[in-house]
């Protein structure tokens, strides 16, 4: 079971207090989520203006909505699809244009160069994909939705999903591995997308 | 899906999992926070409403009270009667009207007012101890109308006032407000006086 970076406890006696209008519960709240919140839009949209922005609009519309609130979900779960609905939202804007895709790129399943590089070259490959890819990869692997969930949310086919992430995978994969032949193509494809 | 790319893609999971939170760029929760916090007037507004809507309910209170209760020659035993008082109920609501409306219509308009304006003044400094203390709400709503009456005498104070009479008549209608808000209070002072005496009140038919 993946473990989400929302995945945080909050007192019902706080949501209480935030629900009665009280600024201080809130601001608690946001302290709470503020960097999960962050780093999904980040990670989602790739440009850390845009997911200031998310951040903004879905804690206001947190607060704004408190009171539909109705506890049948963890809290955090609630937030987190608001952030993700802000997140896609501005996704769909932008209409990303994907690279066309090679299945040769997918390459030996077996071998994993995202244990072998550090955080910063990983963050670094991460950034070079295009924006769907990478939220979709986003989503499934550290938000743990699955397919299904994850084409729905973005109006999709669930064959849609599962493409982007075997894409998103191999690209990584290149961009990671330097014996890959094609990873300097790659790169450009990638930032140029 | 083979068990190797599942592998592959926990393996991955694990990797983005470990990468680090981001912050954002400057103070978001001040942004945020400047738009929950209520703004300063809503408050205001929220104390001056009930405040109104108070006093309205008091005056058609206060008018009921006297149309129905009040003697056609009633005097107030013990104080010092005004002209106001001395009046029969229902002719102080036509005197009223008329001092108003006969100040609108002739030459005298600012005399009559400024007339008007003293006799209600008076009225009202010879009952305040028989009128108070007033209850929570008549208590704010009279100083919702002694705060309006003393922004009009700031514009009266003012050289080359033009709307010289406009401003007299706002004054002569705050004022009856303010007795209005005092007469109800004043009455049930002099009733209950009375009936601790033994003997009826005058108010009561």
């Amino acid at each position: 079971m993946t473990s989400s970076f929302f995945d945080l406890e909050v007192p019902q006696s706080l949501i209480e207090r935030a629900r009665a209008g009280e600024l201080r519960a809130f601001e608690q709240i946001y302290r709470r989520f503020e960097r999960p919140m962050y780093t999904l839009a980040l990670r989602m949209l790739g440009d850390p203006e845009a997911a200031r922005d998310t951040l903004h609009d879905a804690m206001l519309k947190a607060f704004q909505r408190i009171g539909q609130y109705r506890g049948d979900a963890p809290f955090w779960a609630w937030l987190r699809q608001i952030a993700l609905n802000e997140a896609l939202m501005r996704l769909r804007n932008r209409r990303d244009v994907e690279a066309d895709f090679d299945p040769d790129l997918i390459g030996d399943e077996t071998s994993a160069p995202w244990t072998q590089a550090d955080g910063a070259t990983l963050d670094r490959a991460l950034s070079n994909l295009p924006a769907t890819t990478r939220s979709v990869i986003w989503l499934y692997h550290v938000e743990g939705y699955s397919h299904p969930e994850i084409a729905e949310m973005m109006g999709k086919t669930i064959s849609f999903s599962k493409s982007q992430l075997a894409r998103g995978t191999a690209r990584l994969r290149a961009l990671l591995d330097p014996t890959v032949e094609s990873v300097s193509c790659l790169m450009n494809t990638a930032v140029l997308s | 899906m083979s068990d190797e790319y599942s592998r592959s893609e926990l393996t991955l999971g694990a990797a983005l999992r470990a990468l680090p939170t981001a912050s954002p760029n400057g103070d978001v929760w001040s942004e945020l926070a400047a738009k929950l916090a209520p703004p300063v007037h809503a408050r205001r507004v929220s104390f001056a409403m009930p405040a109104a809507i108070a006093a309205c309910a008091l005056l058609a209170v206060t008018f009921v009270l006297m149309r129905y209760h009040a003697p056609s020659t009633a005097t107030v035993a013990g104080t010092s009667p005004s002209s106001v008082l001395n009046a029969t109920t229902e002719t102080q609501n036509v005197n009223v009207a008329n001092a108003t409306n006969v100040a609108n219509d002739t030459n005298g308009n600012l005399a009559a007012l400024q007339a008007r304006s003293r006799e209600l003044e008076q009225w009202l400094h010879e009952t305040a101890d028989a009128a108070t203390p007033l209850p929570g709400n008549d208590l704010a709503a009279a100083g919702e109308i002694e705060s309006l009456i003393g922004i009009v005498d700031v514009e009266l104070a003012a050289p080359k006032q033009r709307d010289e009479e406009k401003l007299w008549q706002r004054r002569v209608h705050l004022l009856e407000d303010l007795t209005a808000l005092r007469y109800s209070n004043y009455r049930l002072a002099e009733s209950s006086t009375a009936a601790n005496a033994g003997h009826p009140s005058t108010w009561i038919n």
